[in-house]
């Protein structure tokens, strides 16, 4: 699939095919796109748990779900926690000079490994790392850049993602996570019992409501063209049909058993 | 009784909220004896269900959907399920349609899938 597509296909999927399997190949697939992801220092943010539901109990399950995340955890096939590692600076200068020997980090830069040493590490990997609040940051946008290509990729296989919050609490001991992980979301993975177009995209405010040029209050201008295109290449695509959103729901609820 | 239990307010935002004004009249039927029935097996009345699963904070009298109460809420309908001798697809079907009266009243209750064939 072209990447407009699938940028333009992604939609949250919350029915999947509880038991058509997902292919393990598929999931290294998605592992991998994460693990090729922009990372600053190199580092290893992101780390994850790739669960099978059926390998969790029914009780764990029970403990995973939040106010927001309920009965989609039991119907899709693989739920892969997304956490974010703190001890990224352990290694960062090796990895800093690796990059610098490899010249991914060239001299034309600055780039050597007196000044690995002396100012990307002492002066600001290291400091940031000690910043409970800057490094929090730190994590969590590496570990968003990460978990995103993952979930595109999916889409690009034919699979139906789901992004979620699930109780990182409940989740700490029986996935085994360390006490330097902080928890993301969880990746709800499966083939998508709905629409894996979800009846349409989902509303999204004009570019002009958060894209400015030059300064804040000078908002982007569209040019018609590139909409157009965008439309051609899919990353645009009709809106949802809410009535017809509402059947598809009626028929899924049907099938499933839900409330109505 | 499904007669007076259709023309409950909370009954009424039931129906209205979720479209089953205009379902076939046996699956509105349906729904109104799963529901009649809980609140026999409760001895509540449907406003009462909705009100149980509501708690006020002392210091601001503010109201909040309590986690217990509607832990409380499942397990009567879990219980209830049983003693209709409900099984299988039917078990969680019926036990959904209670969920979704309470739902469709504010209550965020979470139920069960049926996942199976």
């Amino acid at each position: 699939m072209e990447f407009k597509q699938v940028v333009g296909d992604r939609r949250t999927i919350r029915f999947f095919e509880p038991n058509k399997p997902v292919e393990p190949e598929k999931i290294q697939i998605m592992l991998e796109a994460a693990n090729r992801s922009s990372r600053a220092v190199n580092a290893d943010f992101v780390k994850a748990i790739v669960c099978y539901r059926d390998e969790l109990s029914e009780e764990v399950r029970e403990q995973l779900k939040t106010p927001t995340t309920t009965i989609q955890l039991d119907l899709a096939p693989v739920a892969i926690f997304w956490y974010g590692d703190m001890s990224f600076a352990q290694g960062a200068q090796d990895r800093l000079k690796e990059l610098t020997d490899l010249g991914a980090l060239p001299v034309t830069h600055g780039w050597s490994h007196a000044y690995v040493d002396d100012v990307a590490f002492k002066q600001v990997v290291e400091p940031m790392s000690k910043d409970q609040m800057a490094s929090t940051w730190a994590v969590s946008v590496e570990c968003g850049l990460a978990i995103n290509q993952a979930l595109l990729a999916a889409v690009d296989e034919g699979l139906g993602v789901g992004l979620h919050a699930f109780n990182a609490a409940a989740a700490k001991e029986p996935l085994g996570i360390p006490d330097h992980w902080i928890p993301m979301w969880v990746l709800l993975v499966g083939y998508p019992a709905e629409d894996r177009l979800g009846g349409g995209q989902r509303p999204r405010r004009p570019l002009s409501a958060s894209f400015y040029r030059g300064r804040y209050g000078n908002p982007w201008e569209e040019i018609s063209e590139v909409t157009e295109d965008l439309r051609r290449d899919g990353m645009l695509q009709d809106p949802m049909d809410a009535e017809r959103r509402a059947a598809e729901v009626r028929e899924l609820a049907e099938r499933f058993g839900l409330p109505q | 009784m499904s007669g007076e239990l259709r023309s409950t307010p909370p009954v009424k935002q039931w129906f209205h909220s979720a479209g089953h004004e205009h379902a076939p009249e046996e699956t509105q039927q349906r729904y109104l004896d799963i529901l009649a029935g809980f609140c026999a097996w409760t001895e509540k009345a449907p406003d009462e269900l909705v009100q149980f699963c509501f708690l006020r904070k002392k210091a601001t009298g503010e109201r909040f959907a309590s986690v217990k109460r509607r832990g409380t809420m499942n397990d009567w309908i879990e219980q209830f399920v049983v003693e209709q001798g409900w099984t299988g697809k039917d078990a969680v079907a019926n036990a959904n349609v209670v969920r979704s009266f309470l739902i469709h009243n504010g209550v965020l209750i979470q139920g069960k899938v049926w996942t199976g064939g």
